[in-house]
């Protein structure tokens, strides 16, 4: 345990140092921002030209009130988070190899295992960070531009799903890390988490069958975001889910431990 | 003399590459080991198979005794090292930089960086972000890194790199404390044999992933090349001369008879008396001997850079 807490102090330092974690909180803040202009125009279609791009993209939301916002911040956590999150590993990690510094982790008393797990520990606290980031200030937003029909009840339920989904996001997320060590840097983990939306999406159009089993369409699914497949989830997704997760924390552990780090 | 590094048949291979050729050594408590190599010889890769970092294809490396793998993480708290060009977090100060490997190294007292920024001459640099040093600094950094927590091990790859020639001296110094007063084991990787040799206790020559030669620092006068170095108004005509009285003689670029031989090293006034007897008389005669630089590429089979 004092290796862990060594080297999570460590990376502690380093990120709050950083100003990727700002930049990313910032990027987060500001899609809940425009999601919330969105609304407010689909509220006031009269306010732009009826013609404009702008209203067109609003009226997708149709009648809007605050089960139908919750839904779009299901949207935000599960299709943005999982770029989000993904991003967020992919640097934790791959910095060490673009900035050359992992060769000063290999040979310590902290043993290499115990550097990974501080470093899954921070990523889960960033990716928590930023779900609250998104959702209080979603609810905040939503507050500001007066969207009818809210209820506390229902508010706390929308909690626990959209906690719900950003843990499954969060679980689904770090296979990034073991393709962040393995690609030694960005390149690999942010093109395996783009090819992942993109089958993600191909499965959800063309075989929906066997997205109950795609660890990365579970999260929309079980949000209620992607229609009402929710109810379809067997535990089965959810084992799905968290043997990706484990198996994402191995595999990097493993590669640490086992690889050569030339 | 107790062993504190060791490596048996150590070897690595990279598909067809042998990047490590069988390298056996031992280095003893105190001793500056001189690690001698082109670029590309396997210098790094040796000290990174030292470091747990690539696991050898066949044969053990040994630091204090113990064998040397990966998960051996207890071994490394009394293991200092620089593998290559050090990098730091470029977002953190030189003194957030340090403050994380004191973290991770359990050294409990703070005071530890304070320390090695002053043993460093890093004290002017200590809040620059490291993304700002030069290179010379970065290097101090790499070395504070390596020492902070005083190991008894030192595995330093080129740590010269960068440096000045305050800094080459500085660095030599500090080494030469640590060995011969404080007793601590430094292998040392390089690829100059001039400067290697100034404070190296023992070296050994890496070529191509083998180890071609190993002796004490002071035996190298021993291998060095000597020969008599003569100058006459005919260089050709008084070469001819001593050709046929049996003398291995050469033509040097610069168009001086270079004169080989332990007999011609013994008595050069043999040579200077059949100059002036055939009617060339030497107008320069001197003993010379090769510069440590045409000693290595000799040794490792090369002469001025080329094969």
């Amino acid at each position: 345990m004092k290796g862990l807490y060594a080297a999570f102090l460590a990376e502690s330092l380093k990120v709050w140092r950083s100003k990727i974690l700002w930049i990313i909180i910032l990027v987060f803040a500001f899609i809940v921002v425009m999601i919330g202009l969105l609304v407010f125009i689909s509220m006031h279609p009269g306010l732009i030209n009826s013609s404009s791009l702008l209203n067109a993209k609003a009226s997708f939301l149709g009648t809007v009130d605050w089960s139908s916002y919750f839904v779009l911040l299901y949207q935000i956590i599960a299709a943005i988070g999982l770029m989000g999150f993904s991003f967020v590993i992919s640097w934790i990690f791959g910095r060490e190899y673009s900035d050359r510094t992992v060769k000063d982790l290999l040979s310590l008393p902290v043993s290499r295992s115990m550097i990974v797990i501080s470093k899954f520990i921070i990523v889960i606290i960033w990716c928590i960070l930023l779900f609250l980031v998104i959702f209080f200030l979603g609810i905040l937003t939503g507050i500001i531009i007066k969207i009818p029909d809210w209820s506390g009840e229902a508010t706390i339920h929308a909690f626990l799903i959209f906690s719900i989904t950003s843990l499954l996001t969060i679980l689904v997320s770090l296979p990034v890390a073991f393709f962040a060590s393995w690609g030694r840097g960005y390149l690999l983990p942010i093109g395996f988490i783009i090819l992942i939306m993109i089958i993600t999406q191909f499965i959800a159009a063309g075989i929906p069958g066997i997205a109950p089993f795609f660890p990365w369409a579970i999260p929309t699914l079980y949000s209620g975001a992607a229609g009402p497949e929710k109810s379809h989830l067997e535990v089965i997704s959810y084992i799905i889910v968290f043997f990706t997760g484990i198996a994402g924390i191995t595999g990097t552990v493993a590669w640490w431990r086992f690889a050569d780090q030339n | 003399m107790k062993e504190i590094i060791k490596t048996e048949s150590l070897t690595k291979h990279y598909g067809k590459v042998r990047a490590v050729d069988g390298i056996s050594l031992s280095v003893g408590k105190g001793e500056i080991y001189g690690f001698l190599g082109l670029n590309g010889a396997g210098k790094t890769t040796t000290i990174r198979c030292l470091l747990g970092m690539v696991r050898p294809t066949k044969g053990n490396a040994y630091l204090n005794g113990k064998k040397v793998t990966a998960g051996n993480h207890k071994l490394w708290n009394d293991v200092g090292y620089l593998v290559e060009i050090p990098y730091s977090y470029p977002d953190l100060t030189v003194r957030e930089n340090l403050e994380i490997i004191r973290r991770l190294r359990f050294i409990s007292d703070p005071v530890a960086v304070e320390t090695v920024i002053e043993k460093l001459q890093l004290g002017l640099y200590q809040d620059r972000k490291a993304r700002n040093l030069s290179q010379g600094n970065a290097q101090r950094l790499g070395i504070a890194k390596a020492i902070m927590h005083n190991p008894g091990i030192l595995l330093l790859d080129e740590p010269a790199n960068g440096l000045d020639p305050a800094g080459i001296v500085e660095i030599r110094q500090l080494l030469c404390d640590l060995a011969f007063n404080k007793g601590v084991t430094v292998f040392i990787s390089s690829h100059i044999l001039g400067e290697i040799s100034r404070f190296a206790t023992r070296i050994g020559i890496i070529h191509e992933g083998r180890l071609v030669q190993e002796s004490d620092a002071d035996q190298l006068d021993k291998f060095r090349k000597r020969y008599l170095q003569v100058n006459t108004f005919n260089n050709n005509g008084a070469r001819s001369k001593l050709l046929e009285k049996g003398f291995n003689v050469d033509i040097t670029t610069n168009g001086l008879l270079e004169i080989t031989g332990d007999e011609v090293i013994a008595h050069p006034d043999i040579v200077s008396a059949l100059l002036v007897n055939t009617g060339y008389p030497p107008t320069l005669l001197k003993i010379e001997e090769e510069d440590l630089e045409s000693y290595f590429l000799r040794t490792i089979g090369m002469t001025g850079g080329a094969k």
